[in-house]
């Protein structure tokens, strides 16, 4: 592997275990012990996790209710500006703000907006698409999404892989391997 | 528990009122990974091709009557006044109605925590989707023009300083329509991510390897993307919900707004939306039933699933029978001679009576049937009831837009509807359109949604393990 100038692999741990229970409490016992950019990759989502990785309140709830307030009040505004500001119709003397009429478009564009957001505030999160990670170095991590538990760490530069892969170890790993990431 | 009381019987959900089992068979998760996505791998069957073959002759006549209604104009269809609004907008209906039952099954059971959902909520989606885009050609078509219908419908700022009639239900159909399309594409999507993944991971071949790939997004089942990934799939439920509540109740608008007999009912919302449920459920289950066979899916969508889905089609066919009950009391109570005679004479002793009679049997008799728990585990006795089903509904929407139309006021302005060869080669050619897309779908990617499946037999192992006390963990 050559590596071009100022490129600085990352490195990662990567250790298997033999179901989601294991899995949890070494990743509990990694973070007490101070490991930091912890992560598990499991094929479905395991009850327990958000605890055992220490994360804070999920940030998708406001993401989707911002979106949602914002696509509403944009509906309303819209619908207000083009039938009452820009170009009333008068029909049969009905008044140009007709409160009700507007509600089912508010409603909609309420879901979309909230939706849309939910969807593309969650890619965002996630930092997905990305086609490329260190961990798909690893053969064995094609089993992540199909029956087997992992947990990776990424290990800063001026830190031995080797005592991060014996902690692994020790708090269960059925298997640890140090992966590298490879330049593109 | 009383002492007096029986042993409970044993059954992996823990439930003794639901001895059938959810997942059928000691599986693990390598075994359902491998089961549930072997259909993707095998190669497509005889079976296959001879039903794509036909849908795509189908999906020919689409072309040829859409080829047609551009090329010559709308007139080739039989819509005439009185009868302006005929097929276009039936089969606008029926499409839409049978795209709820996807939305319902992943949405709704998905908050009421009704597992039983998890293996036919991924087929149930596809259905909604490919549902509404049968659904959404129509009113594009019937424009004659469909390349300006976004300037007609879209609010947009033009020279001409014109912008839609926020008013009228038809707008509101445009965004409710349009939304309810985007937020289930995503809503699908999302849910498909972690199977994709799943695909990449265990293809053989680098090319699909690579294809599905690009797909999954990258997708690594990380525990940081896991504990948002679940929020923004239960709020996109949640949003769902009230969504597809609100696009039938306004697909109902175009109707219940207007001052016609037999559409001005304060009903409709609540009677479409049951409507649809239940002929979305009719799709499903006709769908299902050869698919679980032969997609060798028999251990996830297991006997349970199937009368499940035919109870719902009972509990809906029978609000469906309500509505049409009540819509007949208000016609009778409300003095009005017009509405009466809509619902009492043109309706039931008009030229269309057989339509008429043919909805109330297929709506109101055939789902009685499913009162048997006989009839509701027998496959064949479900299958020819839910296509009756679905026959009946459409008959239905038949019955509500025409017949209103064609006894107008004026009894010099009466006139009979007859469809002409291109509305029936649009409207069966949505079917091909459909089922292409249907069997596209069981071909290329997991029927079942296999994490979730996954999930469920994890929780399921840990329910059983553990007692009764975590069912809901």
């Amino acid at each position: 592997m050559s590596h071009g100038a100022g490129f600085v692999p990352r490195r990662f741990v990567l250790g298997e275990f033999a179901d989601s229970d294991a899995m949890l409490s070494a990743t509990k016992q990694m973070r007490l012990k101070g490991h930091k950019k912890l992560d598990t990759h499991s094929p479905y989502p395991v009850h327990g996790i958000e605890e055992a990785l220490g994360l804070g309140r999920a940030k998708i709830p406001t993401i989707v209710l911002c979106g949602a307030i914002l696509g509403a009040c944009l509906a309303y505004s819209m619908i207000y500006f083009m039938n009452v500001v820009d170009f009333p119709i008068n029909v049969a003397n009905r008044p140009p703000h007709s409160p009700p009429a507007n509600i089912p478009i508010t409603f909609e564009l309420a879901v979309l907006m909230g939706g849309g957001s939910a969807f593309f505030g969650l890619m965002a999160l996630m930092r997905l698409p990305e086609p490329y990670h260190p961990v798909f170095e690893a053969e064995s991590f094609r089993r992540a999404s199909i029956d087997t538990f992992f947990v990776s760490v990424e290990v800063p530069s001026d830190q031995n892989p080797d005592t991060v892969a014996a902690d692994l170890l020790g708090f269960g790993s059925v298997e640890v391997q140090v992966i590298e990431e490879s330049e593109r | 528990m009383a002492s007096t009381s029986t042993a409970p019987i044993e059954s992996p959900t823990g439930d003794p009122l639901e001895p059938r089992p959810l997942i059928e068979g000691a599986q693990t998760d390598l075994s359902l990974n491998q089961s549930l996505l072997n259909h993707v791998w095998m190669g497509a069957g005889k079976g296959w091709w001879m039903l794509f073959g036909l849908a795509l002759a189908g999906l020919g006549l689409l072309g040829i009557g859409i080829t047609v209604t551009l090329a010559k104009g709308v007139g080739m269809w039989g819509n005439n006044i009185p009868v302006g609004w005929a097929y276009g907008i039936i089969n606008f209906v029926w499409w839409i109605g049978i795209g709820h039952a996807g939305t319902l099954i992943s949405a709704i059971l998905l908050l009421l925590q009704q597992k039983w959902r998890t293996s036919i909520n991924r087929f149930a989606e596809a259905m909604t989707l490919f549902a509404v885009m049968c659904a959404l050609l129509f009113p594009l078509i019937h424009t004659g023009r469909p390349w300006f219908a976004a300037y007609w419908l879209l609010p947009y700022p033009s020279v001409q300083g014109i912008w839609p009639q926020f008013k009228s239900p038809l707008v509101w159909d445009v965004f409710a329509v349009s939304t309810y399309f985007t937020i289930s594409l995503l809503f699908w999507f999302l849910g498909l991510v972690p199977d994709l993944a799943s695909l990449r991971d265990s293809s053989k071949s680098p090319t699909k390897r690579v294809i599905y790939g690009l797909f999954a997004l990258g997708w690594r089942g990380s525990g940081r993307h896991w504990a948002e990934y679940r929020w923004a799939y239960l709020l996109l439920a949640g949003l769902s919900t009230p969504l597809v509540l609100s696009v039938h109740t306004i697909v109902s608008f175009d109707f219940a707004v207007s001052v016609l007999p037999g559409w001005h009912t304060t009903i409709f919302p609540p009677y479409f939306v049951a409507g649809a449920v239940f002929s979305g459920f009719a799709m499903v289950v006709t769908w299902m039933v050869p698919a679980r066979q032969f997609l060798g899916l028999k251990h996830v969508v297991t006997m349970k699933h199937l009368e499940n889905m035919n109870k719902v089609i009972l509990a809906t066919g029978m609000m469906v029978a309500y509505g049409y009950v009540m819509e007949h009391f208000i016609a009778w109570y409300s003095g009005n001679e017009y509405e009466f005679s809509v619902f009492f004479r043109v309706r039931q002793r008009g030229p269309l009576a057989p339509v008429y009679w043919l909805m109330v049997f297929c709506n109101v008799i055939v789902p009685q049937i499913f009162w048997f728990k006989k009839a509701r585990t027998s496959l064949f006795i479900m299958w020819v009831a839910a296509l009756l089903v679905n026959v009946g509904m459409w008959c239905e929407r038949f019955v509500i837009i025409v017949t209103s139309l064609h006894r107008d006021f004026l009894p010099s302005k009466w006139e009979l509807y007859t469809p002409t060869w291109v509305d029936w080669s649009i409207y069966l050619g949505t079917i091909g359109l459909f089922s292409t897309l249907f069997l596209l779908f069981l071909k290329f990617v997991p029927a079942v949604a296999v994490t979730e499946v996954k999930e469920l037999r994890h929780e399921l192992a840990h329910a059983h393990g553990a007692g009764h006390g975590e069912a809901h963990g």
